[in-house]
Order: structure tokens, then C-alpha cells, then sequence
């Protein structure tokens, strides 16, 4: 067996830190930012019975930080009455949206077909989003289950993005800017995002310049959301590990320079 | 317990493993998720496209257009015989000609101009005063503009602006990799979230 090294040490703390803080189980007092209450007064506010499209366009390796971002949108989503088309534009994501969007609308006891449907994959993004511009029906002739478009009372009132109140596409990558390029550039849809937070710093240009219309990033915003519907699912629970984590790397980050800076004064190489 | 959670816990330990070092468990972990990855997404392409966008159509519906498709499809697959590859540079270039023709207009539009006339903010506010967002938006894009311009050497006002651009070209890099190292704690919190609380039930 090998010799421990410094690594392993470092990897040994950050389990611990993250395991007693999960253990704990306390609740942080978060404060909620302008851009993920835009999203819920966005969703808060719309007419019931509203259609809204939202699009899983990540992977399944994400699903840590997206399940709950894409539980606590769905909640509120439910929760107020909407409806919602389900789609997917990366084949992994597409059976993780098809069991949240599912566990989602039984909760509020919501039925397939008239109050949410689900319409699966379609490959070729950019294409994707440019057809169901023209036609939805024609881009998913029948559902992901295999039931005809025409079936389904819900889609029966849609034709394109004309007939649905915004797209909030779920992201861990920059799919996202293609739903701003094509739907909403070309055919005004308003496009809001649930992403991961390495994805934030790309969004954001985009929310400044009100392409976007609002976004919510990683565990933070999904606790931030949860707060406001006041539901847990999960963010509000990882959020008091992720601070100790971060404190946790802040501090070897400082042990890291400070054996640098020794070291090289030392004369040694560092 | 069921077996899906069993199963789960049982991958998520082997692929942690490989903090302490490369094992047998940690490389099957590693190889099966490619194999399912794969797997999973040969078989979503297989009903949600060539089944529902192209062999329904074609053989059950009859949109005898949809041989088109097909045919294109088919000459991609020529690029693996050497006397007929060159047959894959027609649906290649249909591909990238009607890619760069929708992507172009859309691109410039969406990265360019709406980014460029974001940026035209007003320096004061209503009541006259310095408005600082403002002021921060004009004065990182222009000197940002300075460094990634090569065309004079980087000396003088030039030069004092580049130095600028690069302190706000690093604060943009800091961010990018806080928000990143914060994602990747996500991910590490939310599979030990599913270890203490499904898989060994430590915590509720």
C-alpha cells in the first residue's frame, strides 16, 4: 500500500467538513438576489394556466446541482397553476427531465396531457429550436411516450413559441445561448435559465443586456428558490456545506501560499 | 433499500476511490458509466430520430422526400472506404453551409450587437451624478479592447489601458473559477447527500 500523501490529507478534510456539515443539518440565512426573484415574481405573476416550455439541456453527470435547481422551478411551475412542455435538447438529459418534470406534476396532482406533456429529444439543437418556431407539431410529430401530438389536449392550443409564455431552459453548458440566438432572437420567446453556477459568468452578460429574462445559478439559487416557494429540495440543505467547503478551500489555499512563499525564501524549489 | 439506490451507492464509492489512487474498482466504475453513456444515447438516436424523423416517415407514412435525408446520411458513411470518402464531402458541406448560413446572422446579432449596444449605458444618472455601474461597464470594455489589440506595440496610454484591460480580463477569470470550484462542491455535496441519506441512511 502506498504512503499517504499531502493530497489525500486535503481530500480526507473535505469530506469531513462536508460530512459533519451535512450531518448538522442547520438551515443558513440566505439572502435572495435580484435575478432569482425576477424569475419567481416572472412565474408568480403570469396568468394561471400559462404554458411554459422548459428544456433539460444537460447531462446526467450534473444532476447533483441540477436536480434541484429543475425541482424547485417545476414546484412553483405546478404550484401556480401553469402548464408545461417538456423537451430536451441533450440525449442525457432528456429521460432526468422526463422523471423530475413526472414526480413534479404528481405532486400537485397534475395530469399528462392536459396539464404538462413530455416531448423528449430532438437532435441538432440549433435546428431543434428553429423548427418548433415554425411548427412544434411538426418538429414532434408524437410525444415521448409515442402519443400523437394531436392527442394530447394541451398541445392542441399550440402551434409555436406564439403560444407559450417563456422557455426556461435547464442547463450545465451553453445551450442556453443557442435558445437566445434562435428563439429568442428570431422569434421573441422570452428565455430565462436554471444553470449550473460554473455557467453563471457566461449568462450574465445576457441578463444585463435583457436578452435573458432572468436566471438562477447553481445550489445557491436553487436554496434562494426554494426559500421563496418555500419548499425544500434539496439547496437549502447543501448550502451550509458548500460555505464550510468554500472556507475550507480558502484556508488551504492560504497554507498553499504559505508554504510557497517559505519554501522559495528558503531558497528550495517550490 | 432498492436495487437501483444499491447500485448507485455501490458506483459513487467506487469512483470516489480514485482519490486515494487508480484501482480496478474505480476503472470498471469508469468503464461502465462510459459503456451506459454511450449505450443510453445510441439508443435515444435510434427511436427519437432515425425511427420518428426518418424511417416512419419514409416507410410507413410515405414522404418518399425523406430519401434525401437518407442518402446524405448514407454518403457520411462513405468516409470509412478510401475510393468513395470523398462522396461524405457533399453532406459535409451542405452541413457546414447551411450551419454557418443560420448561425452567422444569429451570432452577430445575439453576441455582437445586442452585447455592443449593451454597453451604451449613460454615465450619470437622474439626478445628475456619476453613474459608477456605467463607468465600470465603458472603462473595462475599452480598456479590454486595448489589450487584445496587437496592432501598436503596448506602450504609453496604450499600454497603461492594456494593464488595465488585463486586471479586468483577471477579475473575470476569478470569477469563472469561484463559480466553478463552487459547482464541483455541488456535485461532490449532492452525491454525499445521496450516500448519508438514501444510500446509509445517516441523515434524513
Amino acid at each position: 500500500m502506498s504512503r499517504l500523501q499531502s493530497r489525500h490529507w486535503i481530500f480526507a478534510g473535505l469530506f469531513l467538513v462536508i460530512l459533519i456539515a451535512m450531518l448538522l443539518n442547520l438551515r443558513l440565512d440566505i439572502r435572495i438576489s435580484p435575478y432569482t426573484q425576477e424569475l419567481y415574481d416572472y412565474i408568480e405573476n403570469l396568468p394561471e394556466g400559462s404554458v411554459l416550455m422548459v428544456s433539460f439541456d444537460h447531462e446526467a453527470s450534473s444532476l447533483p446541482e441540477i436536480r434541484p435547481l429543475a425541482l424547485s422551478v417545476l414546484r412553483h411551475v405546478f404550484k401556480k397553476g401553469h402548464r408545461v412542455i417538456g423537451v430536451s435538447l441533450l440525449s442525457e438529459g432528456t429521460v432526468i427531465g422526463y422523471r423530475l418534470t413526472q414526480k413534479t406534476a404528481a405532486e400537485y396532482g397534475r395530469e399528462y396531457g392536459t396539464d404538462y406533456v413530455y416531448l423528449g429529444f430532438r437532435p441538432q439543437y440549433i435546428a431543434a429550436i428553429l423548427a418548433m418556431g415554425e411548427s412544434i407539431r411538426e418538429t414532434y410529430p408524437q410525444d415521448y411516450r409515442g402519443v400523437p401530438y394531436d392527442q394530447m389536449p394541451l398541445l392542441n392550443e399550440i402551434d409555436n413559441y406564439d403560444d407559450i409564455a417563456a422557455v426556461i431552459s435547464i442547463a450545465d453548458g451553453s445551450l442556453t445561448t443557442h435558445w437566445m440566438e434562435y428563439g429568442q432572437a428570431r422569434y421573441g420567446v422570452k428565455v430565462a435559465s436554471a444553470v449550473t453556477a460554473a455557467m453563471v459568468t457566461t449568462y450574465d452578460p445576457y441578463l444585463a443586456s435583457g436578452q435573458m429574462l432572468a436566471m438562477i445559478g447553481g445550489l445557491r439559487g436553487a436554496a434562494e428558490y426554494e426559500l421563496l416557494i418555500e419548499r425544500d429540495g434539496g439547496g437549502a440543505r447543501g448550502m451550509l456545506a458548500q460555505s464550510t467547503a468554500h472556507i475550507y478551500v480558502i484556508i488551504m489555499v492560504i497554507i498553499g501560499n504559505v508554504i510557497y512563499f517559505r519554501s522559495r525564501r528558503r531558497g528550495g524549489s517550490a | 433499500m432498492d436495487i437501483g439506490t444499491l447500485v448507485a451507492g455501490i458506483l459513487t464509492l467506487a469512483i470516489l476511490s480514485f482519490l486515494y489512487r487508480d484501482n480496478p474498482f474505480y476503472r470498471m466504475a469508469e468503464s461502465l458509466l462510459i459503456g451506459v453513456s454511450i449505450g443510453y444515447m445510441l439508443a435515444i438516436t435510434w427511436t427519437n430520430t432515425l425511427m420518428d424523423l426518418l424511417f416512419e416517415p419514409l416507410f410507413v407514412d410515405g414522404a418518399w422526400l425523406m430519401i434525401i435525408p437518407l442518402l446524405l446520411g448514407l454518403m457520411m458513411l462513405a468516409r470509412f472506404n478510401r475510393k468513395t470518402a470523398g462522396l461524405s464531402r457533399i453532406p459535409i458541406a451542405l452541413m457546414i453551409g447551411s450551419g454557418a448560413g443560420v448561425a452567422i446572422p444569429a451570432m452577430l446579432y445575439a453576441r455582437t450587437l445586442k452585447q455592443v449596444s449593451a454597453t451604451v449605458v449613460p454615465l450619470v444618472d437622474a439626478n445628475g451624478l456619476p453613474d459608477f455601474s456605467g463607468i465600470v461597464v465603458i472603462v473595462g470594455l475599452l480598456s479590454t479592447l486595448a489589450y487584445f489589440y496587437f496592432s501598436r506595440e503596448h506602450k504609453g496610454a496604450l499600454g497603461k489601458a492594456a494593464t488595465l484591460g488585463t486586471w479586468f480580463l483577471m477579475i473575470f477569470f476569478g470569477t469563472t473559477f469561484g463559480y466553478t470550484v463552487m459547482s464541483r462542491m455541488s456535485t461532490f455535496i449532492g452525491r454525499m447527500e445521496f450516500l448519508l441519506v438514501d444510500f446509509l441512511k445517516l441523515a434524513n
